[in-house]
């Protein structure tokens, strides 16, 4: 019974360590995963000397974990997003995984001095980026990445793990059964990963949205509803031979993006949830090494790592992105987000756990590899961002504001904002405010206490006023009640430039209007259809010069183009 | 380089004028304008200002609009500076109601100057301190100085 007790206090203490390091974490700018890896391998054999072997289990916890963490990585991804990101992200997990596992796994061959298929192996292993650096870094508050390079960024770490998953299982079938050539078995079961995974992925979350809208539950089950129906997804994918992990993703995606009850609470669950999976990931992962035993193999792991940074993953972006309008920059900077994370530490178990020649060579390696890319990349990529001038003005996504299921009415949300110094609309009447269509103010809060928006006169300082809104339109009503003001280069005027022009204004007149020569085959456009045809799906921040003025695209709709800015070179 | 004192007079500096809509507020700007071009006719000046703000409309944010065009028959570049006595509506990108104006026509050849005295305005506009002090002004050389003084 004490040890029991004391185990507790233990593993409360242990996440208190790791909750409160996070904010060590922002600090110091420090990737948080690494910190959570480092403060495992200070507790483990070599540090404090807790013995943590069982590499089973140790394959359990990770397989677990990576689900809860896709799934919410699911949940949080925005319908939006698949306008722009969708194609180049499937290229990318599939393709660009196999060229990065390619071209890593040859490097690893002459390095390591290992069979091919032993090298292939390696490479496979370290083939796919990391899901939870790559959502975490994208949801950090700094940084506002153009939605071609984050939603591209974002579906590829949520879709290429089964990718990695699937080169590393067959090649370990294809050295434990000393076969040394593919044959047509291996398209069969790639077909079947993935084919399983996103049919019962798609159909499974469309399913369980219905199921969580049916049911009459106490509000607190709904979560963990949404939670049993994911890993039951997971589980029943697997078990039937496709990719879990494909299909827990997509289920999520197509859950977020339904109208469900509870989203909101479903949300913030997950969210926990999926913090506490990678606390516990990086923990056990850093548990499981030993430190000394990486040594050895430092080096050559150390060139591998810095192969797949600076050659493999650059090369596969290029290649995977070729059919695609990306700017070199945004080229550069998907390269540079390709970072490696619990996934291949916990595929690199898999020779472990098959019992393959030279298992832990590949696990020291991987570790390695690993280590070094969120060091480097992890800890560079704010930098990175801005020097690449990817990054645009920060805006509604970092709005402080209360959002508050309304039962029994998925589409609407009750909105809250705080009434600030720099509000546009402090001190003006509700009534006069110009909000979005279908907006309904419900109620204000000032000095503790409640009022309707028809006696409290004007917005003052403070205030913090609730409106009903459609889920749709909550963009749009960020706007009127909150102004980001960000200085430098992302401020609005520098940035969008001096003037907005609307979408669907022609070419010809502005060109009249400020006499710069037309462009070629620009007779009859909008700014609209100009800029969706130079820059096939165009996203916010994206700039073209014309003379001495440049357009830059302010606000898309869908795929319209509804304001561009204007902005004067002279 | 023509100086923003140079297309800016104190005649042309209004101070607590009406407007009660947009509209309205283009059409003193155009009469005003007229008389400082004796080539230009109001309604040509007002159509063209109205044919730039149907491509979007020029106001700035915080309070300010800048209407703006180029037209024939018009031989060196004019501006106006108004303080409304009421803000009105501009469809300004920031939802704020607009009581800072300064409206600029130049010769329909002058494109590139144009641009570069628009840029000039813009900065003007763009420092809060100024606006401040653009706002406290309550006579017509108070509001002038403060506009083209650095």
């Amino acid at each position: 019974m004490d040890l029991s007790n004391q185990i507790i206090l233990f593993v409360g203490l242990l996440f208190l360590v790791s909750i409160t390091a996070s904010i060590l974490s922002a600090r110091i700018g420090a990737p948080l995963l690494l910190v959570f890896l480092v403060i495992g391998m200070v507790l483990g054999e070599e540090g404090l000397g807790l013995m943590f072997q069982d590499i089973q289990l140790a394959h359990l916890i990770g397989s677990l974990a990576l689900a809860v963490i896709l799934f919410d990585g699911g949940l949080h991804t925005d319908r939006n997003n698949f306008r722009v990101g969708l194609k180049p992200a499937v290229s990318l997990a599939t393709v660009g995984v196999l060229v990065t596992a390619v071209l890593t796994g040859l490097l690893a061959t002459w390095v390591l001095g290992l069979p091919p298929l032993y090298g292939l192996l390696m490479g496979a292993i370290v083939g796919s980026t990391d899901a939870a650096a790559v959502f975490s870094l994208l949801h950090t508050a700094k940084l506002e990445l153009k939605q071609r390079v984050a939603a591209t960024l974002e579906i590829e770490s949520g879709s290429n793990d089964p990718m990695a998953i699937f080169l590393t299982v067959v090649l370990l079938e294809l050295i434990l059964s000393g076969q040394t050539g593919l044959d047509l078995m291996v398209l069969f079961e790639f077909l079947r990963q993935m084919g399983l995974g996103a049919l019962l992925g798609i159909g499974g979350g469309w399913v369980a949205a219905r199921a969580i809208n049916a049911l009459p539950l106490s509000p607190g089950l709904y979560p963990l509803l949404a939670l049993a129906l994911g890993l039951t997804l997971f589980g029943a994918t697997s078990v039937a031979g496709g990719s879990g992990f494909l299909a827990i993703y997509l289920a999520g995606v197509l859950m977020g993006n339904s109208r469900m009850q509870s989203a909101q609470n479903i949300r913030r669950f997950h969210n926990g949830m999926a913090w506490m999976s990678q606390i516990i990931m990086f923990l056990m992962l850093g548990l499981l090494v030993t430190p000394s035993e990486l040594l050895p193999t430092s080096l050559e792991a150390l060139i591998i790592a810095l192969g797949l940074i600076f050659i493999a993953r650059p090369i596969a972006v290029v290649i995977s992105l070729f059919p695609f309008r990306f700017a070199w920059r945004e080229q550069l900077f998907i390269s540079w987000v390709g970072l490696r994370g619990a996934v291949p530490i916990i595929l690199a178990i898999f020779p472990l756990l098959m019992g393959a020649e030279g298992a832990s060579t590949f696990f020291n390696v991987a570790f390695f590899v690993v280590l070094v890319s969120l060091v480097l990349q992890g800890w560079s990529l704010p930098f990175v961002a801005r020097w690449l001038q990817v990054d645009i003005p920060p805006n509604a996504n970092m709005v402080q504001r209360v959002e508050l299921d309304i039962p029994g009415q998925p589409e609407y949300e009750l909105v809250g904002y705080q009434i600030t110094g720099e509000s546009p609309v402090l001190n003006r009447p509700p009534a006069e405010l110009t909000l979005p269509e279908g907006v309904k103010p419900a109620l204000l809060v000032r000095e503790k206490r409640v009022m309707s928006v028809y006696e409290c006169g004007t917005l003052n300082l403070g205030d913090t006023i609730y409106l009903a809104c459609p889920q749709s339109q909550i963009a749009l009503l960020d706007r009127v009640f909150v102004t980001v003001k960000v200085p430098g280069r992302l401020s609005d005027k520098k940035f969008f430039g001096e003037f907005v022009l609307n979408g669907n204004t022609s070419l010809e007149a502005l060109a009249m209007m400020y006499g710069f020569p037309l462009p070629e085959d620009s007779k009859g456009h909008t700014l609209h259809s100009y800029l969706n045809r130079k820059f096939d799906r165009p996203v916010v921040g994206d700039r073209v010069r014309l003379g001495s003025i440049e357009l830059v695209v302010r606000d898309m709709q869908g795929d319209r183009c509804e304001k561009v800015g204007l902005k004067l070179l002279a | 380089m023509t100086d923003l004192e140079h297309i800016l007079t104190v005649e042309r500096t209004l101070v607590g004028a009406p407007g009660n809509s947009k509209k309205k507020a283009l059409e003193l700007i155009s009469e005003h304008l007229q008389q400082a071009e004796p080539g230009l006719q109001a309604d040509q000046i007002f159509t063209s200002l109205n044919e730039r703000e149907r491509l979007g409309s020029t106001g700035f944010g915080n309070g300010v609009a800048i209407p703006h065009c180029r037209l024939e028959g018009c031989r060196q570049p004019v501006g106006m500076l108004v303080r409304l006595a009421e803000a009105i509506d501009f469809d300004a990108m920031d939802q704020k109601k607009v009581d800072l104006l300064f409206a600029l026509v130049v010769p329909q050849e002058a494109s590139n100057e144009h641009l570069q005295l628009l840029s000039r305005i813009a900065e003007r506009f763009s420092d809060d301190d100024r606006l401040t002090r653009l706002r406290a002004a309550d006579t017509p050389e108070a509001l002038f100085n403060a506009f083209v003084r650095d």
